[in-house]
């Protein structure tokens, strides 16, 4: 399906800026406090939460029939939902957030450019061009960016922004990371934070299942899980691709300027070849069972 | 206007009277008839009826969204950014308007002139279907006044939609100078036709590019949600062939609906040329549409074994996908089959309605009904379906005052034709006059 | 935001730390440490050294391998089977307060560690309390250990700071 290109539209294996930071989740360490929810919320200059960010039934809250858990909006750019698993006696807690993918499909799929992934990880976003389209909504494979749909007036994207203005671009760690009490979440470079995650598996296998979830997905991404149930388990969606999302929409670009280079020739020589000693004249055509319309 | 044609009043066609005197605007605008006979015919119809009640309640509800935001109108759903805005008025509405670029390649690349009778009737659906498309995304945009931000302020070249707004953009264009050659022989400015006529390879050509790309891209847009869209409408390799083969018998189809709806009910404005022609015509485009469809059928059959998609046949996805096919494509080629070979135009006309109901259901599909199959399905906010509707409504009447007054069904004369005159034409005449085309697509 | 080092009650804490004794056991071990790393949401903690003395096994559960009572964890023991006290054993001593600082993490990635996964303070104490406490049934809820102060209430939009009960009830 992929082939080797080396075009910059479809560069595949990009593993992100090679000093890029990230986040490393680790879900065995969560205990489902909800500071850092508090902490974005702060951080981001939000709008009061409608419950208190210390108040848990929230994790009893679901949705559309009972088959989903809260999400991002534009509201709150990170939560924490509690799971049940059969592989773990005690409940497990999972924080959501924009995951600043190393290829962002909300970056590619902008038409307007809003999105920039800075040489740190973050995957910003500038509101000032947002035209309001909402294809990076759906372009995102981990369903992130939530839209403002309240405002008439200046509607944007609202998503987690690795707090990347106010902390990460001065060398300082996201707000959620900062507060979190067990430092189930750690910050660092995305490649030491690889070490740390397979020496924590090394370490502990029986505690983890062997996987890093974000290493490779869709790319690879800036945030990190390690967890000690199925990943399925917890909400996460363990079908994804291992390449960028670009890059299924690479062998459509590519044919873009192949049609533009051939087909004014083409039909060009289509209308010589068909209209070649017929003049003007307007034959209705009775003659013409078996013609092509098309 | 039966009626009236009683009474030997003809519409107006031609650009002088008579008496040999110009048609002023005014009177243009008004058939020729006068501003009783206007109004009283306007009144008469009772589509108009239907079509007022629906402004009445629906215009409201656009002021609304515009005054409280898509909140107000729509779930606002972060998992569903797409609704029916878009998920119909975009992606359904450009399919069935390819119609425009199709007769447009045929007539004026093909060299294929027995098309010409029905020609800007296919250039005229193609420029309405996406100007309104447009309409529709202009209500889905959060921030519409900056629809021109791609073109002219910040570019994001790499992405899809990029592509997809330039190209809409200067399709756009290109179908307006198409379609302008008949107003300008209606507001009578010979130069202006000249003019235009003398790129229509050029513009034809751009349109059969610009089509070919965007069509397909509307398709290469899913490609970005792979695991969103289920695997039996996703395709990350063909998605785009997909959506470009289907718009060809989506267009082709349109124009035999339309062609339909107007000999059925307006045919007052249809000139023998158009209506001598009409039956010909549809089993020239069926047969047109049946290659389409045949080859959508394969490209289809190709993409589900080679992403070996089979078994997803087996499951309740895979049941409605069947429908789909089956409803939408292969009972059409059927039907087609059989219809081109007895030269049964009704029964043609059938298919093609069953190949529109098609592509839209395949369009629905792929944007909202298998969107998140993993999710949850959501139902459209009923204020979303009203402004939809009623944006279908203003469609519809905008392509009704048009075919009444262009040159578009009929052959623009110099002088008007003879027509006797058999009685006194008295104001409030004909009163089951039926000037109208209903909604029937 | 809770760098330990910009607020004053940290100079308490470093007095209570230099005032330690650097050798012996036990019995040269503080009573109690005044914990106020958090004291912008949380008032201080007071930890009952002497408590937990009497109910750790031995120093080593907190303190690894470095009071010289050796390891009970069969992985550090590869290396630190036997060694005798260090002298440096609170946990602050190995356990940045600032972990995630630039500083910090350049030091971290330019160096060949073999222990690049080190807790900074806080997820030290907290890793290594709880754990424990859901076994030995102590306290395991934020304020059972951390009053809140006025200010956290605000934060957490909690107790006076609550949003007025929503029309419908999540609860």
């Amino acid at each position: 399906m992929l082939s080797p290109a080396k075009k910059a539209l479809a560069a595949g294996n990009l593993a992100g800026f090679p000093d890029g930071m990230g986040v490393l989740v680790d879900l065995t360490r969560c205990v489902g406090c909800r500071s850092c929810e508090a902490a974005c919320n702060r951080e981001q200059g939000l709008p009061a939460p409608d419950q208190p960010f210390d108040d848990y039934s929230v994790f009893e809250q679901s949705f559309h029939g009972g088959t989903q858990k809260r999400r991002p909006t534009e509201k709150a750019y990170t939560v924490v939902n509690r799971y049940e698993s059969e592989a773990s006696d005690k409940p497990i807690y999972r924080k959501i957030q924009c995951n600043h993918c190393n290829e962002p499909a909300c970056l590619t799929s902008c038409f307007v450019g809003a999105y920039t992934k800075t040489p740190e990880g973050a995957v910003t976003y500038n509101s000032k061009v947002c035209v309001g389209c909402r294809n990076c909504m759906v372009a995102c494979p981990f369903h992130v960016p939530a839209y403002s749909y309240s405002d008439p007036i200046d509607p944007v994207i609202k998503k987690c922004i690795f707090c990347y203005d106010s902390r990460v671009k001065h060398g300082m760690p996201p707000a959620c990371v900062e507060i979190c009490p067990s430092q189930a979440l750690i910050f660092g470079k995305r490649d030491e934070l690889l070490k740390i995650a397979r020496q924590r598996m090394t370490k502990d296998p029986a505690k983890y299942v062997d996987h890093i979830y974000g290493e490779h997905e869709v790319g690879g991404t800036s945030w990190l899980y390690l967890s000690g149930v199925p990943f399925e388990e917890v909400g996460f969606d363990t079908s994804l691709q291992q390449e960028p999302i670009i890059s299924n929409v690479k062998d459509f670009l590519g044919t873009v300027p192949m049609v533009l280079a051939i087909w004014p020739a083409l039909f060009t020589g289509f209308h010589l070849l068909a209209t070649k000693g017929k003049g003007d004249h307007h034959d209705h055509g009775q003659a013409e069972e078996e013609g092509e319309d098309s | 206007m039966k009626k009236l044609a009683e009474h030997g009043i003809r519409p107006l066609d031609s650009a002088e009277k008579k008496n040999g005197k110009k048609w002023n605007l005014m009177e243009k605008l008004f058939l020729g008839l006068s501003l009783e006979q206007y109004v009283s015919q306007v009144i008469r119809n009772k589509f108009n009826w239907v079509l007022g009640a629906i402004l009445a309640i629906g215009i409201p509800f656009i002021i609304y969204r515009f005054i409280f935001g898509l909140g107000s109108v729509t779930h606002s759903s972060y998992d569903y950014p797409w609704g029916l805005f878009l998920g119909f008025g975009l992606f359904c509405m450009v399919p069935l308007s390819a119609s425009g670029f199709m007769l447009g390649t045929t007539v004026e690349i093909f060299g294929r002139h027995d098309f010409e009778p029905i020609e800007r009737l296919a250039l005229l659906n193609g420029l309405l279907g996406y100007l309104f498309a447009v309409v529709y995304l202009l209500v889905d945009l959060g921030q519409p006044w900056r629809l021109a931000y791609p073109m002219v302020y910040s570019f994001g070249p790499a992405a899809v939609l990029f592509l997809v707004g330039w190209h809409v953009a200067t399709y756009l264009s290109v179908q307006v100078a198409e379609v302008s050659t008949a107003f300008f022989e209606w507001i009578g400015w010979p130069a202006g036709k000249a003019f235009i006529r003398k790129g229509t390879i050029g513009l034809t050509v751009a349109g059969i590019i610009l089509s070919t790309l965007h069509q397909g891209a509307l398709g290469a847009l899913f490609v970005y949600a792979p695991g969103k869209v289920h695997p039996l409408w996703y395709s990350a390799p063909f998605q785009w062939i997909h959506f470009f083969v289907s718009s060809i018998p989506g267009g082709l189809c349109m124009v035999i609906a339309v062609s339909t709806i107007v000999i059925k009910t307006m045919s007052w404005r249809c000139d023998e040329r158009f209506k001598e022609n009409l039956g010909d015509l549809t089993l020239k485009l069926a047969k047109g549409a049946s290659m389409g469809l045949i080859t959508y059928l394969v490209i289809k059959l190709i993409a589900v074994a080679h992403d070996n998609e089979w078994v997803y046949l087996a499951s309740g996805w895979g049941l409605w996908w069947l429908i789909e096919m089956i409803g939408g494509v292969v009972a059409p080629l059927v039907i087609f089959a059989y219809g081109i070979r007895h030269k049964l135009v009704g029964l043609v006309r059938i298919g093609a309605f069953m190949t529109i109901a098609g592509v839209v259901l395949n369009r629905l599909n792929t944007a909202l009904i298998t969107f998140n199959w993993k999710l949850y399905q959501e139902i459209p906010h009923i204020s979303e379906i009203i402004i939809s509707i009623t944006i279908f409504a203003i469609y519809i009447a905008t392509y009704r005052f048009i075919l009444n007054r262009l040159p578009i069904l009929y052959a623009w004369k110099a002088q008007p034709a003879e027509a006797p005159v058999k009685a006194e034409v008295p104001v409030a005449a004909g009163r089951e006059s039926e000037q109208e085309m209903p909604a029937g697509a | 935001m809770f760098v330990a080092s910009s607020w004053p009650a940290k100079g308490v804490l470093l007095l209570l730390f230099l005032l330690l004794p650097l050798s012996g056991y036990a019995t040269d071990a503080p009573e109690g440490i005044v914990i106020d790393v958090l004291s912008n949401h949380y008032e201080p903690v007071v930890f009952d050294h002497e408590l937990h003395v009497g109910v750790a096994e031995d120093c080593s559960t907190c303190h690894h391998h470095t009071t010289g009572t050796g390891t009970a964890d069969s992985y550090c023991a590869r290396c630190h089977s036997n060694e005798a006290e260090q002298e440096l054993v609170s946990c602050q001593d190995c356990h940045l307060a600032d972990p995630f600082s630039a500083a910090a993490i350049n030091v971290k990635s330019g160096q060949d560690l073999f222990h690049v996964d080190v807790s900074g303070l806080k997820g030290a104490y907290h890793q290594n309390c709880i754990g424990c406490h859901k076994e030995m049934d102590g306290p395991t809820g934020c304020q059972d250990c951390h009053a809140r102060t006025e200010e956290g209430d605000r934060f957490f939009y909690s107790g006076q700071f609550a949003p007025p009960p929503a029309e419908d009830s999540g609860h």
